[in-house]
């Protein structure tokens, strides 16, 4: 219990210590608005990744169709906080939008998640595809057009509190019954199934819930930024968000902070080399890819009840 | 003697091959025997039967369990697995990323439950459960001794100790039945006596009853009770030890030759 309580007021201190971090930054002005924008697309970043690292790390099932789910709730917030510009109307936007992606992620799941690796793979895209042509032609949505005004609901403290929730809630799922169910169908499914794991329950849970997070993302995407297009939520961003989860390691969430990180300070530093941006970005990526193919971190996590234990054992011997 | 399972006239065809043909035998609750046979003769494709792994294609598999008997043929794995069979693989199947200890925690996911908010919010149940399964867990990893290596990722482990972890595995399910699938290959002699010992020890406390398919025969005439010999899918002898070994059919199946010689 001691070791549980550490460990959890270390998380907690090095959460809030971000917020002071950032919150410093912001009242002394080290942090303009071109910051804070660059920081608030790491933070939602953040939250799709974790989610699409929940699906393909842990459960290893390689979706592609993230950007459809996120779309769900970016379109959620921004049709529902336009007729109730508060922010209770954002926060049931949220939970409706939350609400549809996992209606959707359960009728994309079951007869999806039978596939295996690649086929999977282009069966989520493909679904992420319907729901962006269901967008893309619906009244209610403005179709290509997309949605503008929509009120700015979402700060950067919303932004970090909910990156913080959403991350605790997915790693506590990971550390339980739950996640070790998920791992043990990746790590092997014939023999999940022999102790009596039902491997479909499971796998969806985890998609289900990778798809939550991808709504959340997505209704702060559109009510930070104000104006979101069906064009927003293609392939490309699903394959955006893949590359922060395999660039910071499949299966390691401290890995995925670490390269929405490191791929936001890229792309903030790149601004200014116009076209010129895209080739050294995407150069980062293949060096990174060839030299440590495993991505920055492997399955390496952070952890500090494992490294109390590791320095007792140390101690003791 | 009561009847554990009984396997009632099964067959199983893969095209044009026939794997098992026709074959019924009944298993006693607390029995230890062992299937033997050539390579090919169809010991594996039984178990998958058995285990629900893939179903029969013809005849009825029964399970007896604490609430009647039921039939297994049409189940799934994890629905046979639940009803208390556990079984381990020929070529071993772990969850290699996963401790040792992780591996025996997650055999007992269907013994067990936590809620979604509970967990996410790590309420004082959870802890409670999560402290509950894992003394279990130590309990089982002291009885097959291999607390020393309770962290280590079993993709590390030398072979024989993923053997053994392979049954605790198998044994954390809280199976009625346990089926063995060659848990003796690869070893040299000494980890095939230890072994030999520990399937007897796992029996006797956990009273479970146990098939195993092995070649090595030192192991199957030492521990087994009861023989049954399968050969081209069809079983061509059963009896004691004693009474295989003297079996001209099943020395013949096994060192080849004519049927008329």
């Amino acid at each position: 219990m001691l070791k549980n309580l550490r460990s959890k007021l270390s998380w907690l201190a090095i959460m809030v210590g971000g917020f002071i971090l950032i919150n410093v930054g912001v009242l002394t002005g080290v942090i303009n608005t071109f910051i804070e924008n660059a920081l608030v697309t790491v933070g939602i970043n953040i939250i799709l990744a974790v989610g699409l690292n929940l699906i393909i790390g842990f459960s290893g099932q390689f979706s592609l169709g993230h950007a459809g789910f996120m779309a769900i709730g970016a379109y959620a917030t921004a049709i529902v906080t336009q007729n109730m510009a508060t922010p209770l109307g954002f926060y049931l936007a949220m939970a409706l939008g939350v609400v549809i992606a996992i209606v959707a992620a359960l009728i994309v799941g079951v007869p999806t998640l039978r596939l295996r690796g690649d086929y999977l793979a282009i069966a989520t895209m493909g679904a992420a595809e319907i729901i962006r042509v269901v967008i893309n032609n619906l009244k209610i949505t403005n179709g290509p057009a997309g949605m503008f005004n929509i009120p700015p609901l979402a700060s950067w403290p919303t932004v970090y509190i909910l990156m913080c929730v959403t991350t605790v809630v997915i790693v506590n799922f990971i550390h339980s019954r739950a996640g070790r169910a998920v791992m043990a169908i990746r790590d092997d499914d014939i023999a999940a199934e022999s102790i009596g794991i039902n491997p479909t329950k499971w796998k969806l849970a985890a998609f289900v819930l990778g798809a939550a997070t991808a709504a959340i993302g997505g209704s702060l995407h559109a009510s930070y930024l104000q104006t979101i297009a069906p064009s927003d939520f293609g392939i490309m961003n699903s394959i955006s968000l893949l590359i922060i989860v395999v660039l910071g390691g499949v299966g390691s969430m401290t890995g995925t902070f670490v390269a929405a990180i490191v791929l936001g300070i890229i792309d903030t530093a790149l601004q200014n080399f116009g076209t010129l941006r895209m080739v050294i970005y995407a150069l980062a990526l293949i060096l990174l890819m060839v030299f440590k193919p495993s991505g920055l971190l492997g399955r390496y996590e952070l952890s500090f009840g494992r490294k109390r234990r590791a320095r007792k054992e140390a101690a003791s011997s | 003697m009561t009847k554990q399972l009984v396997i009632d006239h099964v067959s199983k065809v893969f095209g044009g091959l026939k794997a098992v043909a026709d074959v019924s035998l009944t298993i006693n609750q607390g029995a230890l025997i062992a299937l033997i046979g050539p390579n090919g003769a169809g010991k594996t494709t039984l178990f998958n039967m058995l285990t629900g792994e893939s179903g029969p294609t013809t005849g009825k598999i029964t399970l007896s369990t604490a609430s009647g008997d039921v039939d297994i043929s049409k189940k799934k794995a994890y629905q046979v697995a639940k009803l208390g069979v556990a079984r381990t693989f020929q070529n071993i199947r772990l969850f290699g990323a996963m401790s040792v200890k992780e591996n025996v925690l997650v055999a007992r996911t269907h013994l067990y439950h936590e809620d979604f908010l509970g967990t996410v919010l790590r309420l004082p149940q959870f802890y409670q459960r999560e402290h509950d399964v894992g003394a279990a867990a130590d309990e089982l990893l002291d009885f097959f001794d291999l607390t020393a290596v309770a962290d280590e990722p079993t993709a590390s482990l030398p072979y024989g100790t993923q053997r053994r972890v392979e049954i605790v595995r198998a044994v954390a399910t809280k199976p009625q039945l346990l089926f063995l699938d060659e848990p003796a290959a690869g070893m040299n002699p000494e980890e095939t006596a230890d072994l030999s010992r520990l399937i007897a020890r796992v029996r006797e406390h956990f009273g479970i009853t146990v098939v195993l398919i092995e070649h090595d025969m030192s192991l199957v005439m030492n521990l087994a009770e009861y023989i049954y010999v399968l050969d081209h899918g069809a079983m061509i002898a059963k009896g004691t030890p004693q009474v295989i070994q003297r079996d001209p059919q099943v020395i013949r199946a096994y060192l080849g030759g004519d049927s008329d010689a």
